[in-house]
Protein backbone atom coordinates (compact mmCIF):
# COMPACT_ATOMS: atom_id res chain seq x y z
CA UNK A 1 0.00 0.00 0.00
CA UNK A 2 2.82 2.35 0.97
CA UNK A 3 6.39 1.75 -0.06
CA UNK A 4 9.47 3.91 0.37
CA UNK A 5 12.68 2.81 -1.33
CA UNK A 6 15.94 4.55 -0.34
CA UNK A 7 14.17 7.87 0.03
CA UNK A 8 16.19 10.99 0.82
CA UNK A 9 15.00 14.51 1.24
CA UNK A 10 16.98 17.67 1.89
CA UNK A 11 15.15 20.97 2.20
CA UNK A 12 16.38 24.07 0.45
CA UNK A 13 17.58 25.45 3.77
CA UNK A 14 20.09 22.61 3.85
CA UNK A 15 18.28 20.64 6.55
CA UNK A 16 18.49 16.93 5.88
CA UNK A 17 15.02 15.58 6.66
CA UNK A 18 15.37 11.99 5.49
CA UNK A 19 18.40 9.81 4.78
CA UNK A 20 17.98 6.67 2.74
CA UNK A 21 14.72 5.54 4.31
CA UNK A 22 13.12 2.30 3.09
CA UNK A 23 9.89 0.93 4.46
CA UNK A 24 6.90 -1.12 3.44
CA UNK A 25 3.40 -0.81 4.83
CA UNK A 26 0.82 -3.41 3.87
CA UNK A 27 -2.84 -2.85 3.26
CA UNK A 28 -4.80 -2.75 6.51
CA UNK A 29 -1.79 -2.19 8.77
CA UNK A 30 -1.72 0.21 11.71
CA UNK A 31 1.68 1.85 12.00
CA UNK A 32 3.14 4.36 14.45
CA UNK A 33 5.85 6.59 13.08
CA UNK A 34 7.75 7.82 16.12
CA UNK A 35 10.70 10.03 16.84
CA UNK A 36 11.45 13.37 18.42
CA UNK A 37 10.61 16.68 16.80
CA UNK A 38 12.64 17.15 13.62
CA UNK A 39 13.24 13.44 13.10
CA UNK A 40 11.47 13.49 9.72
CA UNK A 41 8.00 12.13 10.59
CA UNK A 42 6.15 15.04 9.02
CA UNK A 43 8.38 14.90 5.96
CA UNK A 44 7.28 11.30 5.38
CA UNK A 45 3.63 12.38 5.51
CA UNK A 46 4.26 15.32 3.16
CA UNK A 47 6.05 13.04 0.71
CA UNK A 48 3.17 10.58 0.75
CA UNK A 49 0.72 13.42 0.02
CA UNK A 50 3.09 14.69 -2.66
CA UNK A 51 3.31 18.06 -1.00
CA UNK A 52 7.04 17.50 -1.36
CA UNK A 53 9.05 15.51 -3.86
CA UNK A 54 11.94 13.27 -2.75
CA UNK A 55 15.49 14.13 -3.79
CA UNK A 56 16.35 10.48 -4.14
CA UNK A 57 14.64 7.12 -4.00
CA UNK A 58 11.14 6.10 -4.98
CA UNK A 59 7.75 6.21 -3.27
CA UNK A 60 4.65 4.19 -4.09
CA UNK A 61 1.24 4.95 -2.68
CA UNK A 62 -1.78 2.83 -3.58
CA UNK A 63 -0.02 1.51 -6.64
CA UNK A 64 1.17 4.85 -8.01
CA UNK A 65 4.74 6.02 -8.05
CA UNK A 66 4.19 9.38 -6.44
CA UNK A 67 7.03 11.37 -7.99
CA UNK A 68 6.17 10.31 -11.52
CA UNK A 69 2.53 11.27 -11.23
CA UNK A 70 1.63 14.19 -13.47
CA UNK A 71 0.48 17.32 -11.71
CA UNK A 72 -3.15 17.02 -12.70
CA UNK A 73 -3.43 13.51 -11.26
CA UNK A 74 -2.21 14.51 -7.81
CA UNK A 75 -5.74 15.39 -6.57
CA UNK A 76 -6.89 11.90 -7.51
CA UNK A 77 -3.98 10.40 -5.57
CA UNK A 78 -5.00 12.45 -2.53
CA UNK A 79 -8.54 11.14 -2.72
CA UNK A 80 -7.08 7.77 -1.68
CA UNK A 81 -5.71 9.34 1.49
CA UNK A 82 -7.38 10.99 4.43
CA UNK A 83 -5.26 13.26 6.56
CA UNK A 84 -5.55 14.37 10.17
CA UNK A 85 -3.46 17.12 11.75
CA UNK A 86 -2.42 18.30 15.17
CA UNK A 87 -4.17 21.64 14.62
CA UNK A 88 -7.35 19.98 13.22
CA UNK A 89 -7.50 22.39 10.21
CA UNK A 90 -11.23 22.82 10.39
CA UNK A 91 -12.96 25.75 8.72
CA UNK A 92 -14.14 27.95 11.59
CA UNK A 93 -17.15 29.43 9.80
CA UNK A 94 -18.64 26.11 8.79
CA UNK A 95 -20.59 23.78 11.05
CA UNK A 96 -19.44 20.26 11.91
CA UNK A 97 -21.69 18.88 9.20
CA UNK A 98 -20.52 21.42 6.63
CA UNK A 99 -16.86 20.80 7.44
CA UNK A 100 -17.24 17.11 6.76
CA UNK A 101 -19.54 17.64 3.78
CA UNK A 102 -17.02 20.08 2.30
CA UNK A 103 -14.57 17.24 1.72
CA UNK A 104 -17.11 15.41 -0.42
CA UNK A 105 -18.46 18.54 -2.07
CA UNK A 106 -15.12 19.69 -3.43
CA UNK A 107 -14.41 16.37 -5.06
CA UNK A 108 -17.74 16.62 -6.84
CA UNK A 109 -19.78 14.04 -4.93
CA UNK A 110 -23.52 14.40 -5.56
CA UNK A 111 -25.83 15.73 -2.90
CA UNK A 112 -27.55 12.49 -1.99
CA UNK A 113 -24.18 10.87 -1.32
CA UNK A 114 -23.27 13.71 1.01
CA UNK A 115 -26.64 13.50 2.74
CA UNK A 116 -26.16 9.81 3.50
CA UNK A 117 -22.40 9.61 4.13
CA UNK A 118 -21.86 12.57 6.43
CA UNK A 119 -24.35 11.60 9.20
CA UNK A 120 -23.00 8.06 9.05
CA UNK A 121 -19.39 9.10 9.62
CA UNK A 122 -20.42 11.62 12.30
CA UNK A 123 -22.12 8.79 14.16
CA UNK A 124 -18.96 6.73 13.79
CA UNK A 125 -16.85 9.42 15.50
CA UNK A 126 -19.57 10.02 18.09
CA UNK A 127 -20.59 13.52 17.06
CA UNK A 128 -23.97 12.77 15.54
CA UNK A 129 -25.66 15.18 17.91
CA UNK A 130 -23.24 18.05 17.38
CA UNK A 131 -23.60 18.32 13.62
CA UNK A 132 -24.78 21.94 13.75
CA UNK A 133 -22.12 23.22 16.14
CA UNK A 134 -19.27 25.41 14.96
CA UNK A 135 -15.72 24.17 15.61
CA UNK A 136 -15.18 26.97 18.12
CA UNK A 137 -17.96 25.56 20.30
CA UNK A 138 -16.30 22.15 20.55
CA UNK A 139 -13.57 20.79 22.81
CA UNK A 140 -10.19 19.88 21.33
CA UNK A 141 -11.01 16.20 21.32
CA UNK A 142 -14.31 16.82 19.57
CA UNK A 143 -12.63 19.01 16.98
CA UNK A 144 -10.13 16.26 16.26
CA UNK A 145 -13.02 13.84 15.84
CA UNK A 146 -14.45 16.18 13.23
CA UNK A 147 -11.02 16.20 11.58
CA UNK A 148 -11.02 12.40 11.52
CA UNK A 149 -14.59 12.32 10.19
CA UNK A 150 -13.57 14.65 7.36
CA UNK A 151 -10.52 12.52 6.55
CA UNK A 152 -12.54 9.32 6.58
CA UNK A 153 -15.83 10.38 4.99
CA UNK A 154 -14.54 9.57 1.52
CA UNK A 155 -13.57 6.05 2.70
CA UNK A 156 -9.91 6.43 1.72
CA UNK A 157 -7.55 3.49 1.46
CA UNK A 158 -5.06 5.20 3.75
CA UNK A 159 -5.50 7.45 6.76
CA UNK A 160 -2.50 9.59 7.66
CA UNK A 161 -2.37 11.34 11.04
CA UNK A 162 0.32 13.85 11.91
CA UNK A 163 0.52 14.26 15.70
CA UNK A 164 -3.24 13.81 16.05
CA UNK A 165 -3.05 13.96 19.86
CA UNK A 166 -0.45 16.72 20.07
CA UNK A 167 -2.88 19.23 21.55
CA UNK A 168 -4.95 16.85 23.66
CA UNK A 169 -4.83 15.56 27.22
CA UNK A 170 -3.92 11.86 27.75
CA UNK A 171 -7.48 10.66 28.32
CA UNK A 172 -8.84 12.39 25.22
CA UNK A 173 -5.82 11.14 23.28
CA UNK A 174 -6.70 7.56 24.08
CA UNK A 175 -10.20 8.12 22.77
CA UNK A 176 -8.80 9.49 19.51
CA UNK A 177 -6.43 6.55 19.07
CA UNK A 178 -9.23 4.09 19.77
CA UNK A 179 -11.22 5.81 17.05
CA UNK A 180 -8.29 5.45 14.64
CA UNK A 181 -8.11 1.81 15.64
CA UNK A 182 -11.79 1.35 14.80
CA UNK A 183 -11.22 2.92 11.42
CA UNK A 184 -8.25 0.60 10.90
CA UNK A 185 -10.50 -2.39 11.53
CA UNK A 186 -12.65 -1.37 8.55
CA UNK A 187 -9.63 -2.27 6.42
CA UNK A 188 -8.14 1.21 6.15
CA UNK A 189 -4.37 1.46 6.40
CA UNK A 190 -3.54 3.88 9.24
CA UNK A 191 -0.23 5.70 9.69
CA UNK A 192 0.12 7.80 12.84
CA UNK A 193 3.14 10.06 13.24
CA UNK A 194 3.50 10.86 16.93
CA UNK A 195 5.82 11.45 19.84
CA UNK A 196 3.10 10.56 22.32
CA UNK A 197 4.59 7.57 24.18
CA UNK A 198 1.38 6.76 26.08
CA UNK A 199 -0.71 5.95 23.05
CA UNK A 200 2.06 3.98 21.37
CA UNK A 201 2.70 1.89 24.44
CA UNK A 202 -0.99 1.24 24.93
CA UNK A 203 -1.72 0.11 21.40
CA UNK A 204 1.23 -2.24 20.88
CA UNK A 205 1.24 -1.94 17.12
CA UNK A 206 4.02 -1.78 14.58
CA UNK A 207 6.44 1.04 15.40
CA UNK A 208 8.85 2.68 12.96
CA UNK A 209 11.30 5.05 14.62
CA UNK A 210 13.12 7.84 12.88
CA UNK A 211 16.10 9.67 14.34
CA UNK A 212 17.42 12.73 12.53
CA UNK A 213 16.13 11.46 9.23
CA UNK A 214 17.40 7.92 9.56
CA UNK A 215 15.22 4.91 10.25
CA UNK A 216 16.56 3.32 13.43
CA UNK A 217 13.85 0.78 14.27
CA UNK A 218 11.00 -1.13 12.66
CA UNK A 219 9.33 -3.31 15.25
CA UNK A 220 6.12 -5.27 15.14
CA UNK A 221 3.98 -4.84 18.30
CA UNK A 222 6.45 -2.25 19.57
CA UNK A 223 6.50 0.44 22.23
CA UNK A 224 7.67 4.06 22.13
CA UNK A 225 11.17 3.78 23.61
CA UNK A 226 13.79 1.04 23.64
CA UNK A 227 13.72 -1.47 26.41
CA UNK A 228 10.39 -0.55 27.92
CA UNK B 1 -22.97 19.14 -12.65
CA UNK B 2 -26.02 20.92 -11.23
CA UNK B 3 -24.41 20.74 -7.80
CA UNK B 4 -21.26 22.23 -9.29
CA UNK B 5 -23.03 25.22 -10.76
CA UNK B 6 -24.73 25.81 -7.45
CA UNK B 7 -21.41 25.48 -5.68
CA UNK B 8 -19.69 27.97 -7.99
CA UNK B 9 -22.55 30.45 -7.66
CA UNK B 10 -22.57 30.22 -3.87
CA UNK B 11 -18.78 30.50 -3.55
CA UNK B 12 -18.60 33.42 -5.95
CA UNK B 13 -21.38 35.33 -4.22
CA UNK B 14 -19.84 34.88 -0.77
CA UNK B 15 -16.40 35.85 -2.09
CA UNK B 16 -17.69 39.04 -3.62
CA UNK B 17 -19.65 39.95 -0.52
CA UNK B 18 -16.77 39.29 1.85
CA UNK B 19 -14.42 41.49 -0.17
CA UNK B 20 -17.02 44.03 -1.20
CA UNK B 21 -14.81 47.09 -0.74
CA UNK B 22 -12.06 45.66 -2.91
CA UNK B 23 -14.69 44.45 -5.34
CA UNK B 24 -16.07 47.97 -5.69
CA UNK B 25 -12.55 49.35 -6.12
CA UNK B 26 -11.72 46.82 -8.81
CA UNK B 27 -15.01 47.36 -10.66
CA UNK B 28 -14.57 51.14 -10.62
CA UNK B 29 -11.00 50.97 -11.81
CA UNK B 30 -11.99 48.72 -14.68
CA UNK B 31 -14.93 51.02 -15.45
CA UNK B 32 -12.77 54.15 -15.54
CA UNK B 33 -9.93 52.67 -17.55
CA UNK B 34 -12.20 50.91 -20.00
CA UNK B 35 -14.25 54.11 -20.41
CA UNK B 36 -11.05 55.81 -21.47
CA UNK B 37 -10.18 52.98 -23.82
CA UNK B 38 -13.67 53.19 -25.30
CA UNK B 39 -13.59 56.97 -25.50
CA UNK B 40 -10.25 56.83 -27.27
CA UNK B 41 -11.63 54.33 -29.75
CA UNK B 42 -14.75 56.42 -30.28
CA UNK B 43 -12.82 59.63 -30.81
CA UNK B 44 -10.49 57.84 -33.18
CA UNK B 45 -13.47 56.69 -35.24
CA UNK B 46 -15.02 60.16 -35.09
CA UNK B 47 -11.84 61.79 -36.30
CA UNK B 48 -11.56 59.25 -39.08
CA UNK B 49 -15.10 60.12 -40.14
CA UNK B 50 -14.49 63.83 -39.97
CA UNK B 51 -11.26 63.61 -41.93
CA UNK B 52 -12.97 61.75 -44.74
CA UNK B 53 -15.66 64.38 -44.87
CA UNK B 54 -13.18 67.22 -44.90
CA UNK B 55 -11.27 65.61 -47.68
CA UNK B 56 -14.42 65.17 -49.73
CA UNK B 57 -15.14 68.85 -49.31
CA UNK B 58 -11.71 70.19 -50.24
CA UNK B 59 -12.21 73.32 -52.29
CA UNK B 60 -9.83 75.38 -54.31
CA UNK B 61 -11.06 78.95 -54.28
CA UNK B 62 -9.79 81.11 -57.12
CA UNK B 63 -10.33 84.77 -56.30
CA UNK B 64 -10.48 87.12 -59.27
CA UNK B 65 -9.30 90.70 -59.44
CA UNK B 66 -12.24 93.03 -58.98
CA UNK B 67 -13.41 94.58 -62.23
CA UNK B 68 -11.85 92.21 -64.76
CA UNK B 69 -13.81 91.65 -67.94
CA UNK B 70 -16.40 88.92 -67.98
CA UNK B 71 -14.66 87.26 -70.93
CA UNK B 72 -11.49 86.80 -68.89
CA UNK B 73 -13.51 85.28 -66.10
CA UNK B 74 -14.97 82.80 -68.54
CA UNK B 75 -11.54 81.78 -69.85
CA UNK B 76 -10.28 81.10 -66.38
CA UNK B 77 -13.41 79.11 -65.60
CA UNK B 78 -12.99 76.99 -68.73
CA UNK B 79 -9.29 76.43 -68.09
CA UNK B 80 -10.08 75.22 -64.60
CA UNK B 81 -12.73 72.80 -65.82
CA UNK B 82 -10.32 71.39 -68.39
CA UNK B 83 -8.09 70.06 -65.63
CA UNK B 84 -8.92 66.36 -65.14
CA UNK B 85 -9.10 66.51 -61.34
CA UNK B 86 -11.49 69.46 -61.12
CA UNK B 87 -15.05 68.22 -60.76
CA UNK B 88 -17.09 71.40 -60.72
CA UNK B 89 -16.56 75.10 -60.43
CA UNK B 90 -19.16 77.50 -59.10
CA UNK B 91 -19.02 81.20 -59.89
CA UNK B 92 -19.62 83.52 -56.95
CA UNK B 93 -20.32 87.13 -57.75
CA UNK B 94 -18.78 90.11 -55.97
CA UNK B 95 -22.09 90.69 -54.17
CA UNK B 96 -22.14 87.09 -52.90
CA UNK B 97 -18.59 87.33 -51.63
CA UNK B 98 -19.36 90.64 -49.98
CA UNK B 99 -22.28 89.12 -48.10
CA UNK B 100 -20.20 86.14 -47.11
CA UNK B 101 -17.42 88.34 -45.84
CA UNK B 102 -19.88 90.42 -43.87
CA UNK B 103 -21.23 87.23 -42.38
CA UNK B 104 -17.82 85.87 -41.43
CA UNK B 105 -16.18 89.06 -40.18
CA UNK B 106 -17.12 91.30 -37.27
CA UNK B 107 -18.88 94.57 -38.13
CA UNK B 108 -15.70 96.49 -37.28
CA UNK B 109 -13.66 94.51 -39.75
CA UNK B 110 -16.22 94.48 -42.54
CA UNK B 111 -16.88 98.21 -42.24
CA UNK B 112 -14.35 99.19 -44.87
CA UNK B 113 -15.52 96.59 -47.38
CA UNK B 114 -17.68 97.48 -50.32
CA UNK B 115 -19.12 95.28 -53.03
CA UNK B 116 -16.93 96.98 -55.60
CA UNK B 117 -13.66 96.12 -53.85
CA UNK B 118 -14.63 92.48 -53.19
CA UNK B 119 -13.17 89.90 -55.55
CA UNK B 120 -15.52 87.56 -57.36
CA UNK B 121 -14.49 83.93 -57.09
CA UNK B 122 -14.63 80.49 -58.61
CA UNK B 123 -15.20 77.77 -56.02
CA UNK B 124 -13.88 74.52 -57.40
CA UNK B 125 -14.45 71.04 -55.99
CA UNK B 126 -11.72 68.54 -56.82
CA UNK B 127 -11.98 64.84 -57.52
CA UNK B 128 -8.61 64.33 -55.97
CA UNK B 129 -7.97 66.51 -52.92
CA UNK B 130 -4.22 65.92 -53.08
CA UNK B 131 -4.05 67.91 -56.31
CA UNK B 132 -5.22 71.12 -54.60
CA UNK B 133 -1.71 72.48 -54.30
CA UNK B 134 -0.97 71.86 -57.96
CA UNK B 135 -4.12 73.66 -59.11
CA UNK B 136 -3.35 76.55 -56.83
CA UNK B 137 0.20 76.92 -58.17
CA UNK B 138 -0.97 76.72 -61.73
CA UNK B 139 -3.48 79.52 -61.38
CA UNK B 140 -2.12 81.85 -58.77
CA UNK B 141 0.18 83.70 -61.21
CA UNK B 142 -2.34 84.19 -63.99
CA UNK B 143 -3.51 87.62 -65.07
CA UNK B 144 -6.86 88.46 -63.58
CA UNK B 145 -6.38 86.07 -60.67
CA UNK B 146 -5.96 87.77 -57.32
CA UNK B 147 -5.04 84.73 -55.30
CA UNK B 148 -5.88 81.06 -54.86
CA UNK B 149 -6.60 79.42 -51.51
CA UNK B 150 -6.87 75.78 -50.62
CA UNK B 151 -7.39 74.27 -47.16
CA UNK B 152 -5.02 71.33 -47.40
CA UNK B 153 -2.61 72.76 -44.87
CA UNK B 154 -5.41 73.21 -42.35
CA UNK B 155 -6.66 69.66 -42.90
CA UNK B 156 -3.13 68.37 -42.59
CA UNK B 157 -2.56 70.19 -39.31
CA UNK B 158 -5.88 69.01 -37.98
CA UNK B 159 -5.08 65.42 -38.87
CA UNK B 160 -1.74 65.64 -37.16
CA UNK B 161 -3.25 67.04 -33.98
CA UNK B 162 -5.94 64.40 -33.88
CA UNK B 163 -3.44 61.66 -34.58
CA UNK B 164 -1.39 62.76 -31.59
CA UNK B 165 -4.57 62.99 -29.52
CA UNK B 166 -5.53 59.45 -30.47
CA UNK B 167 -2.14 58.17 -29.39
CA UNK B 168 -2.26 60.03 -26.10
CA UNK B 169 -5.70 58.61 -25.41
CA UNK B 170 -4.63 55.10 -26.26
CA UNK B 171 -1.45 55.23 -24.17
CA UNK B 172 -3.35 56.56 -21.15
CA UNK B 173 -6.00 53.91 -21.66
CA UNK B 174 -3.44 51.10 -21.87
CA UNK B 175 -1.68 52.30 -18.72
CA UNK B 176 -5.00 52.42 -16.89
CA UNK B 177 -5.91 49.01 -18.21
CA UNK B 178 -2.64 47.62 -16.86
CA UNK B 179 -3.20 49.20 -13.46
CA UNK B 180 -6.73 47.85 -13.42
CA UNK B 181 -5.38 44.37 -14.16
CA UNK B 182 -2.93 44.69 -11.28
CA UNK B 183 -5.73 45.81 -8.99
CA UNK B 184 -7.94 42.90 -10.01
CA UNK B 185 -4.99 40.61 -9.46
CA UNK B 186 -4.48 42.05 -6.02
CA UNK B 187 -8.18 41.83 -5.14
CA UNK B 188 -8.37 38.20 -6.10
CA UNK B 189 -5.11 37.44 -4.35
CA UNK B 190 -6.49 38.98 -1.18
CA UNK B 191 -9.66 36.97 -1.56
CA UNK B 192 -7.65 33.80 -1.94
CA UNK B 193 -5.33 34.72 0.91
CA UNK B 194 -8.32 35.26 3.17
CA UNK B 195 -9.44 31.78 2.25
CA UNK B 196 -6.09 29.98 2.18
CA UNK B 197 -7.26 27.55 4.90
CA UNK B 198 -10.16 26.55 2.73
CA UNK B 199 -7.93 26.26 -0.32
CA UNK B 200 -5.44 24.12 1.60
CA UNK B 201 -8.21 21.83 2.88
CA UNK B 202 -9.58 21.56 -0.64
CA UNK B 203 -6.18 20.55 -1.96
CA UNK B 204 -5.74 18.12 0.89
CA UNK B 205 -8.96 16.22 0.26
CA UNK B 206 -8.19 16.05 -3.45
CA UNK B 207 -10.14 18.86 -5.10
CA UNK B 208 -8.80 19.42 -8.58
CA UNK B 209 -7.09 22.71 -9.34
CA UNK B 210 -9.86 23.66 -11.74
CA UNK B 211 -12.46 23.08 -9.10
CA UNK B 212 -10.64 25.48 -6.79
CA UNK B 213 -9.91 27.94 -9.55
CA UNK B 214 -13.32 28.28 -11.15
CA UNK B 215 -15.12 30.25 -8.39
CA UNK B 216 -12.26 32.74 -8.27
CA UNK B 217 -12.17 33.07 -12.03
CA UNK B 218 -15.91 33.55 -12.07
CA UNK B 219 -15.48 36.28 -9.49
CA UNK B 220 -12.93 38.03 -11.70
CA UNK B 221 -15.20 37.58 -14.69
CA UNK B 222 -18.09 39.25 -12.85
CA UNK B 223 -15.91 42.14 -11.74
CA UNK B 224 -14.57 42.60 -15.24
CA UNK B 225 -18.06 42.37 -16.71
CA UNK B 226 -19.65 44.91 -14.38
CA UNK B 227 -16.79 47.35 -14.86
CA UNK B 228 -16.97 46.89 -18.60
CA UNK B 229 -20.74 47.38 -18.73
CA UNK B 230 -20.39 50.68 -16.87
CA UNK B 231 -17.64 51.63 -19.32
CA UNK B 232 -19.77 50.64 -22.32
CA UNK B 233 -22.60 52.80 -20.99
CA UNK B 234 -20.31 55.80 -20.64
CA UNK B 235 -18.96 55.22 -24.15
CA UNK B 236 -22.52 55.27 -25.41
CA UNK B 237 -23.18 58.37 -23.32
CA UNK B 238 -20.20 60.07 -24.90
CA UNK B 239 -21.58 59.16 -28.29
CA UNK B 240 -24.90 60.80 -27.38
CA UNK B 241 -23.12 63.92 -26.12
CA UNK B 242 -21.09 64.17 -29.32
CA UNK B 243 -24.27 63.78 -31.33
CA UNK B 244 -26.05 66.46 -29.34
CA UNK B 245 -23.11 68.82 -29.82
CA UNK B 246 -23.10 68.08 -33.54
CA UNK B 247 -26.84 68.60 -33.77
CA UNK B 248 -26.80 72.31 -33.05
CA UNK B 249 -27.81 74.46 -36.00
CA UNK B 250 -24.38 75.83 -36.78
CA UNK B 251 -22.36 73.02 -38.18
CA UNK B 252 -19.14 72.44 -36.26
CA UNK B 253 -16.40 69.89 -35.82
CA UNK B 254 -18.73 67.51 -33.98
CA UNK B 255 -21.23 67.43 -36.83
CA UNK B 256 -18.61 65.81 -38.97
CA UNK B 257 -17.65 63.39 -36.19
CA UNK B 258 -21.15 61.96 -35.97
CA UNK B 259 -21.16 58.27 -36.75
CA UNK B 260 -23.64 55.42 -37.11
CA UNK B 261 -24.90 53.69 -33.94
CA UNK B 262 -23.58 50.36 -35.24
CA UNK B 263 -20.00 51.52 -34.89
CA UNK B 264 -20.60 52.73 -31.36
CA UNK B 265 -22.15 49.41 -30.43
CA UNK B 266 -19.15 47.59 -31.87
CA UNK B 267 -16.86 49.75 -29.76
CA UNK B 268 -18.96 49.01 -26.66
CA UNK B 269 -18.84 45.29 -27.41
CA UNK B 270 -15.05 45.44 -27.71
CA UNK B 271 -14.90 47.24 -24.36
CA UNK B 272 -17.05 44.57 -22.69
CA UNK B 273 -14.89 41.85 -24.21
CA UNK B 274 -11.69 43.46 -22.90
CA UNK B 275 -13.28 43.67 -19.45
CA UNK B 276 -14.20 40.00 -19.47
CA UNK B 277 -10.77 38.89 -20.58
CA UNK B 278 -8.90 41.11 -18.13
CA UNK B 279 -11.08 39.99 -15.21
CA UNK B 280 -10.94 36.29 -15.95
CA UNK B 281 -7.29 36.09 -16.97
CA UNK B 282 -6.30 38.30 -14.03
CA UNK B 283 -7.86 35.98 -11.49
CA UNK B 284 -6.55 32.87 -13.20
CA UNK B 285 -3.09 34.39 -12.97
CA UNK B 286 -3.56 35.46 -9.34
CA UNK B 287 -4.53 32.01 -8.12
CA UNK B 288 -1.67 30.29 -9.91
CA UNK B 289 0.82 30.43 -7.06
CA UNK B 290 -1.71 29.22 -4.51
CA UNK B 291 -2.20 26.05 -6.48
CA UNK B 292 1.45 25.08 -6.76
CA UNK B 293 2.33 21.70 -5.23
Amino acid sequence: MICLENVSKTYQTGTVALRDVSLDIEKGEFVFLVGSTGSGKTTVIRLLLREELPDGGRIWVAGHEVARLSQWRVPYLRRNMGCVFQDYRLLPNKTVFENVAFALEVIGRPKHVIASQVPQVLDLVGLGRKRDSLPGQLSGGEQQRVGIARAFVNRPLILLADEPTGNLDPKTSLGIVRLLDRINRTGTTVVVATHDATIVDMMRRRVIELDQGTMVRDQARGVYGYGT
Amino acid sequence: MAANIQYVARETASNLWRNRLMTVAAVLTIAVSLSLVGAAMLLKQGVAHATTQWQHGVNVDVFLNPGIPAAQEKVIDQDLLQLPYVRTCTYRSQAYDYNEAKHLLTPDESQSLTTATMPASLRCVLNDPSQARGVAQQFSGRPGVKNVTFPSQAVHNMQQVTRILQWVFLIVAVILLLSASVLILNTIRLAIFARRREVSVMKLVGATNWFIRVPFMFEGLLQGLSGAVIAACSVFGLHLVLNALGDSRTSNVFTQMRMPVGEVLTTSAVVVLIGLVVGTAGSAFAIRRFLET
